[in-house]
């Protein structure tokens, strides 16, 4: 490896400083008086807490699941803090009542929360440990009727909504890191978008773990009502610490008829260092019901941090002409691993979806495409097209390809490609013959490799993802 | 510009293709490299072009005074080396003119020049479009994919005319061109014609010779050259053949 | 030792053979003890998803015997070919070879029932240099019972033969077959197996091979027959070694079928490729299950997989898990995945130029079937195997 590129390497993680704040944090441990305090402090209803406590009871009964091709030391979950707010007067009315630490934590992170500095056409929630700071252009879209706000205000705002949805497309007892999180989730974000309405700007949430010694359990739902649209997208940070801290967070979208719900992920959780030691374990449960006809639910992952990503975003295509998509990259370079991909189940008729994947592995990275195309069979004329490409850079990582195609209608069309390949050194060479340096030419190339997926964020994202998707390879070429 | 010494090169663990050739090419200075095939000159090209696989076992080559094996392949380049590949290589999903913009960036970088911004970049390609007299077609679509071999060739020559090198070698920019074609990127070649620009063309065939004039012509043999002349040795190599000028 | 309730009476059918050589009688022992403690593997085993037990959980099966019947062109010198129960008697150290550790180890349950309870087979060996022109062929024929075969095929460096396996039968048995190959440096064979067990069978077939360095080895697999049925094919690559493991799958009724592959590139310089083609009509279930590892250090592997299923029945379906591990960077690897009905364009082609739609659907179909046995380089071969498929497809008007 060359000097420029090792140290590159160095500095490879941008996001990894610590704010200093003061924090109320729950001691360690999980058991009912956790939750019982993760509810309290919330000042939640009745059936929330005693959802929380079912989900609780559930997990305690589940084991971890072991089927991925991933390997990290038990999780001791009685070490873990599983609640940590920052200090601050309760609920900021406006902007000028928040902490002005936080307002520079965000700042440095590109993510300017006064609303005249913001991006344009995007509004935010901003998740720091356990709690939603802030939400930006909250009345504007208020006048439209559309609801974006903090999980915790939605479920004192808006409990009927949240009641009839939470849970409906991620039960409780789904797996048991949904079931965790359905325990002791903290804060997150909640929208609501009313009938026929097209939601103008992007919705944006971004979470940042700061506190040592906690995990993170936020809780996501969004609902398009008949006809509406929204585009969604989160952005994850964490700080550069030598533990491994727990991110298990729910999300689940609810497309009514017609409605279209979008949802982009840019995560880069801290990856841990050249030695695999430290970084997020981002163990995320993602589930999308495109319950109306027509309806039509994305999903578009750009997966660069994190020590270890488990994910699967779905879809459950349960109305008749709903669409399904689902596009990825995912980055693993040093010691990260990586075993991610979609389920695509369709229930209804003329259903369609679309699985774009693009695996990178560099270093000692190993990363893993675990799909599922399920075709029930009243799902008459379900079509399903799957393309799984990886790319390997060295010969320290893996690359592995595991889909599961099931087919219960004899209407249905469904087709999966793979391929495998090295980084071409003819691709290499002519780049570099053209003045482009080494890690230019690797960002190019990778960048060109995964286009088909990038094509798919919003704008903005966009030009971000393909820079982290450059800084994350740093060094695994030379 | 160009001073190659004795040089001896083989392929990586493999057999000697360079057995000792020696070259030296003056600022403005159009040499032809002709030979049969299998006589070195694609490895010639590649080796001063940097391309990956070569060991080299004896001489040297000097460009601008400096020691060109080593450097690296995109130092060569920003040092004013373009090398028009016989394969043009296709790079799925990136697009042509970014892949430009960087290259042309990345040389300004090195020589301190200021980068171009989108429009003065523009402006730019639109002015070289115009001077080579060829079309925009290809500038939107990934590099080199689905190209047809005329494309690719096209491109090579336009690329060279947006990074304005010292040095061009082309490595048989002839082979595999139907007659306009031909006289489409010749007439490339020639428009870039500069007293500060040398040309290093590397053909099988004499036909590109009559398209562009060079002032030198060599004759590369078992991996050395063997007959060195004027524009007169091409004619004589038209009608012996390869044999008759002794490779 | 916990004996597993479904494995119990196939433990207590089980009588050592005093004639045995003390070696087999051993390894019986052990892999006997290895399938009680491990009984039937269930669902919830990845190699396992997609095949359902219950046809053979439902039954207990007493020990039958088969008919084995071996054909062959006059042979030279330097080919042993004979049944199992004969290599034994005359050439213990050749039948010594078709025993390994995995059948000890328990790992693959029906291949140590096999290891403790076979009573015949056939077994191939050829010497170094020598080459066959004509097919080895072999024919078993069921009626009852459980009956466990242990096949063994041995090929010497630079030598090449073809063998073709036919098991057939009428009633309610259970065939299941274990072979073990051995093709050796340069040598070249072509190995292909024709199932068309009655419709009451069960049939499981395993075949483990090994490749020396450039090894070639073709297989291919005609599935036709039996109730329940699953063939495990096992290949384990040499420096620049060269497999084509292909088959195709014709099923009806209730049948169901599991076809599982899995190709262990450890060594570089190897190509792999592999088809499969499945026809499922009614309410028939197929299963392909195919794994492609490349291990560290396995580079300039090329290996590309294709399985593709057309569902005919209302009622059928297929499930199909093709999967790479990749581990070695200078790889290419690539496999496809389809399912789907039967092109309308072309159908409404035919039909357009006068063709019954009944025909054209049948031409089609075996037009996709054919494609796979392509993989089948001897002509006389590739024509039997295609009247197989036209006779399955006529017997459906």
């Amino acid at each position: 490896m060359t000097d420029t590129a090792q140290a590159l390497v160095g500095d490879g993680y941008k996001y990894g400083f610590v704010t200093d704040i003061e924090s109320d944090t729950a001691p360690p441990g999980l058991n009912e008086d956790t939750v019982r305090f993760v509810s309290a402090q919330k000042g939640e209803p009745e059936w929330l807490l005693e959802w929380r406590l079912g989900a609780y009871r559930r997990w305690q009964k589940m084991t971890e699941p072991k089927w991925a091709n991933v390997q990290f030391p038990p999780i001791d979950y009685q070490a873990a803090s599983y609640y940590s707010a920052p200090k601050q007067k309760a609920g900021p009315k406006s902007l000028d009542e928040v902490d002005p630490e936080l307002l520079k934590t965000y700042a440095k992170l590109g993510i300017p929360l006064h609303e005249r500095a913001a991006l344009a056409g995007v509004a935010v929630d901003a998740v720091f440990d356990s709690v939603s700071v802030a939400t930006t252009f909250k009345d504007k879209l208020g006048e439209l009727g559309i609801i974006f706000c903090s999980f915790g205000e939605a479920v004192r705002e808006h409990g009927e909504l949240v009641k009839q949805y939470l849970g409906s497309v991620v039960p409780q007892g789904d797996n048991f890191y949904s079931a965790l999180n359905s325990a002791v989730f903290s804060d997150g974000s909640f929208v609501y978008v009313p009938p026929g309405v097209r939601c103008p700007m992007e919705l944006s949430t971004y979470f940042r773990i700061n506190a040592a010694k906690t995990g993170q359990f936020e809780r996501t739902l969004v609902i398009a009502d008949k006809g509406a649209y929204v585009s969604y997208l989160e952005g994850c940070t964490a700080p550069q610490r030598d533990e491994n801290q727990l991110h298990a967070a729910v999300v689940e979208l609810i497309a009514l008829d017609d409605a279209q719900i979008k949802y982009s992920t840019v995560q880069n959780w801290y990856p841990g260092d050249a030695e695999g030691k430290g970084g997020i374990y981002n163990f995320v449960t993602k589930r999308g019901a495109c319950r109306g006809a027509r309806s039509k639910i994305s999903w578009t992952q750009v997966e660069t941090g994190s020590a270890i990503t488990w994910k699967y975003p779905g879809c459950l295509l349960e109305g008749d002409d709903s669409v399904g998509e689902f596009y990825s990259v995912a980055v693993t370079n040093n010691r990260q691993q990586a075993d991610t991909g979609t389920k695509m189940i369709h229930l209804g008729r003329n259903t369609r979806s679309t699985i774009i994947s693009k695996g990178i592995s560099a270093g000692k990275g190993q990363n893993t495409y675990r799909g599922l195309v399920r075709v029930q069979p009243k799902a008459a004329n379900a079509r399903n097209y799957t393309q799984c490409d990886s790319l390997l850079i060295g010969d320290r990582c893996g690359a592995h390809t595991v889909p599961y195609i099931e087919v219960r209608n004899p209407s249905a069309t469904v087709e999966h490609e793979a391929t495998t390949s090295k980084i071409s050194e003819d691709q290499m060479f002519y780049c570099r013959s053209r003045g482009l340096s080494q890690e230019d030419a690797l960002g190019l190339i990778v960048n060109g490799f995964c286009k088909e997926v990038l094509k798919e964020l919003p704008m903005e994202f966009a030009v971000e993802a393909q820079k982290l998707l450059s800084v994350s390879l740093e060094g695994s070429v030379g | 510009m160009l001073e190659i010494k004795n040089l001896h090169a083989s392929v990586e663990g493999g057999r000697e293709i360079l057995k000792g050739v020696s070259l030296s090419v003056k600022p403005g200075e159009v040499h032809a490299i002709m030979g049969p095939n299998g006589s070195g000159k694609s490895t010639l090209a590649g080796i001063l072009a940097g391309r990956p696989g070569y060991t080299i076992t004896q001489g040297a080559v000097t460009y601008q005074g400096q020691d060109l094996l080593a450097m690296s392949p995109e130092d060569r380049a920003r040092a004013g080396i373009f090398l028009a590949f016989q394969y043009p290589v296709e790079i799925p999903g990136v697009n042509n003119m970014y892949f430009l913009r960087m290259a042309l960036n990345a040389i300004h970088r090195a020589k301190g020049e200021p980068e171009l911004d989108a429009g003065q970049f523009l402006k730019t390609v639109r002015a070289k479009l115009k001077l080579l007299e060829i079309e925009d077609d290809l500038l939107q679509r990934a590099v080199n994919v689905g190209f047809s071999g005329g494309e690719k060739k096209r491109n090579e020559i336009f690329q060279m005319a947006m990074l304005e090198p010292r040095l061009a070698i082309l490595d048989e920019t002839d082979s595999g061109l139907d007659i306009d074609a031909l006289r489409l990127v010749s007439n490339g070649i020639n428009k870039l014609r500069a007293p500060d620009r040398s040309v290093v063309m590397i053909t099988h065939y004499q036909r590109l010779l009559d398209y562009v004039a060079p002032d030198f012509v060599h004759v590369l043999s078992e991996g050395r050259i063997v007959r060195s002349g004027d524009k007169s040795l091409a004619a004589e190599l038209e009608k012996t053949g390869y044999v008759g000028v002794g490779a | 030792m916990a004996v597993k309730t479904e494995a119990a009476p196939y433990l207590e059918a089980f009588r050592p053979d005093a004639s045995e050589p003390a070696w087999l009688a051993d390894a019986r022992r052990k892999a006997l003890a290895a399938f009680g403690e491990r009984g039937f593997p269930t669902r919830r085993e990845e190699a396992w998803r997609f095949t359902s037990l219950r046809p053979l959980a439902d039954k207990s099966f007493k020990p039958g015997r088969g008919k084995l019947e071996l054909k062959s062109a006059a042979l030279p010198n330097g080919v042993w070919f004979a049944s199992m129960a004969r290599t034994l008697a005359e050439r213990p150290e050749i039948a010594r070879r078709a025993i390994n550790e995995s059948d000890l180890a328990g790992g693959q349950p029906f291949a140590s029932l096999n290891a403790a309870l076979f009573g015949d087979g056939f077994v191939f060996a050829l010497d170094e240099g020598v080459t066959l022109d004509d097919p080895m062929e072999i024919v078993h024929s069921a009626a009852e019972g459980s009956i466990n075969l242990r096949n063994l095929i041995v090929l010497a460096p630079n030598s090449r033969a073809t063998v073709v396996e036919t098991y057939r039968g009428k009633g309610a048995y259970w065939t299941n077959t274990v072979t073990s190959v051995s093709v050796g440096a340069s040598a070249s064979l072509t190995h292909v197996k024709v199932q068309d067990e009655g419709s009451e069978a069960i049939h499981f077939g395993m075949v483990r091979a090994t490749l020396a360095p450039l090894a070639a080895y073709r297989n291919f697999g005609l599935t036709l027959g039996a109730n329940l049925s699953r063939q495990d094919v096992q290949v384990a690559h040499g420096d620049g070694s060269n497999a084509d493991v292909s088959g195709a799958y014709l099923q009806r009724g209730d049948q169901d079928t599991t076809t599982a592959v899995v190709i262990d590139h450890a060594a570089p310089n190897a190509t792999t490729h592999e088809l499969f083609k499945g026809v499922l009509d009614d309410r028939a279930h197929g299963a392909f299950l195919g794994t492609i590892r490349v291990r560290e250090g396995a580079q300039k592997t090329d290996a590309k997989q294709t399985s593709r299923a057309l569902l005919l029945g209302d009622r059928a379906s297929v499930d199909t898990k093709p999967e790479l591990e990749i581990l070695a960077d200078d790889v290419k690897c690539a496999h496809g995945a389809a399912v789907g009905d039967l092109d309308p364009a072309m159908l409404f082609y035919l039909r357009a130029r006068g063709i019954g739609e009944n025909e054209a659907r049948r031409m089609l179909i075996e037009a996709f079937v054919l494609d796979a046995i392509e993989a089948v380089e001897q002509p006389e071969l590739r024509n039997h195997l295609a009247s197989l498929v036209h006779d399955w497809l006529e017997a459906g008007r």
